[in-house]
């Protein structure tokens, strides 16, 4: 699994850490059913606490991302699909837009244009 | 023909030459019959004609088994075809030398202890495989190997302000298992010595090997492998624990290559210093090229982006 963080990104790192692992979903490193890696190697790697890699595995699980199973560890769950990477795009654009002062409505009419 | 079609008739002759001899010679033969020589070639062991049979016939059939099953892939390289018939001339001629040789020592000896074997047998029996294996390797050497790679060794796109890291893990059952049986050995012996059924010099002649085969199967069930900044980190095992790190300057490049446990000579680490394979299944392995020429591969999944990643880090830190 490839996980690739901003440096320059203010948010929380847990936020940080649930983005890169829904990206590495969404491009499709992963499909339904795989294991993801333990939450230790996930923070060993990115030199962070396993808890903080575990509440962002939770936060996914939340989301309906992940699985967790007992025995079996943390899995992609069977619903996820391009949805987590739209979602993290959609997140990523309306960072951008704010940066250039437009809002969350402005950006929903942007869209609305489009379509 | 291809290898395999033609290893079955010729390891059947060759088991055929193991023990046909015996078989024919029964008569003439000491039964137990001595298996074993101690110094000054006094016969020091003794086995029934059927324990020895099954012994020379099994000596020679696991190696030709693992040789037929070897021989689909065994071809594709240099090094898999010099070992494979450096391994099935040399075995083949070592099984049929001890056969021959302990037949002829038994031959027409009244019971087992006068058994008498001539040093120069001996002799043969170590060095002749020895150099058939050599000669027979070189000449099944074939062309060299073209590069394992022509094309450019992957690469990511990283944006700039971007820190990447790569984490993968695989899991074989098999050798947890069998540490598994080993520990269920290591029970049951334990539990008949207590219980005064196997005297503890009988266990503690097993017990060196069982301890081994425990601990090699417990590190070797599993293997985490992470790339950063630092380099690629590999850990053993269900406890992360032994670890090899490997920096990032010692790299020269990283690339993906089909590996499988007949090419490199089986499960766990295999090869010699400088083109070793960490192998715990057959299939895609990281290949690191250091920058000393020698090579690592690591039997791993999603090694495709491992390598792209180590390339790219590579490339940065020669940048910078």
């Amino acid at each position: 699994m490839l996980l690739t963080l901003d440096l320059n990104d203010a948010r929380p790192l847990h936020e940080q850490v649930a983005a890169a692992i829904r990206r590495a979903i969404g491009e499709g490193h992963y499909v339904p059913g795989d294991r993801l890696p333990p939450a230790r190697d996930i923070a060993a790697a990115l030199g962070i606490n396993s808890n903080t890699v575990l509440r962002a595995l939770r936060e996914l699980r939340d989301e309906g991302l992940l699985e967790f199973r007992r025995g079996r560890g943390v899995s992609v769950s069977a619903r996820a699909d391009g949805r987590a990477l739209l979602r993290e795009r959609a997140r990523e654009l309306l960072d951008e837009a704010r940066k250039y002062g437009y809002r969350r409505e402005d950006l929903i009419t942007l869209i609305e244009e489009l379509a | 023909m291809n290898l395999r079609t033609a290893a079955l008739p010729a390891g059947a002759v060759v088991a055929a030459a193991v023990v046909a001899p015996p078989l024919a010679l029964r008569d003439r033969l000491p039964d137990p019959m001595a298996i074993h020589w101690g110094p000054g070639m006094v016969p020091d062991n003794a086995a029934s004609f059927s324990v020895h049979l099954i012994m020379m016939a099994a000596l020679w059939g696991l190696l030709w088994l693992g040789l037929v099953a070897a021989a689909r892939r065994a071809v594709d390289s240099r090094p898999g075809r010099v070992s494979w018939w450096a391994l099935f001339s040399g075995g083949a001629l070592f099984a049929i030398l001890i056969s021959a040789t302990t037949l002829w020592a038994n031959l027409d000896a009244p019971v087992w202890t006068d058994a008498r074997l001539d040093p120069l047998a001996t002799a043969a029996v170590v060095i002749l495989p020895l150099a058939v294996a050599v000669l027979s390797g070189y000449l099944g050497r074939g062309e060299p190997d073209p590069p394992a790679y022509e094309t450019q060794p992957p690469r990511l796109r990283l944006r700039s302000g971007e820190r990447a890291v790569w984490v993968s893990r695989i899991s074989n059952p098999w050798p947890l298992i069998i540490s598994g049986a080993g520990a269920a050995v290591l029970f049951v012996l334990g539990t008949l010595e207590m219980t005064g059924f196997v005297r503890m010099s009988s266990i503690a002649a097993v017990l060196p090997a069982l301890v081994v085969v425990l601990l090699v199967g417990l590190f070797a069930s599993s293997l985490s492998a992470r790339v950063s900044e630092d380099g690629l980190v590999l850990a053993f095992g269900p406890f992360g624990w032994p670890v090899r790190r490997i920096r990032l300057d010692k790299i020269h490049h990283a690339h993906v290559e089909e590996r499988y446990p007949s090419q490199v000579g089986g499960w766990g680490l295999r090869g010699l210093p400088g083109r070793t394979t960490i192998m715990l299944r057959g299939g895609e392995c990281l290949i690191l090229t250091y920058h000393s020429g020698g090579r690592l591969g690591v039997s791993i999944d999603d090694a495709e982006r491992g390598a792209a990643l180590i390339n790219t880090l590579i490339a940065e830190r020669t940048a910078a």
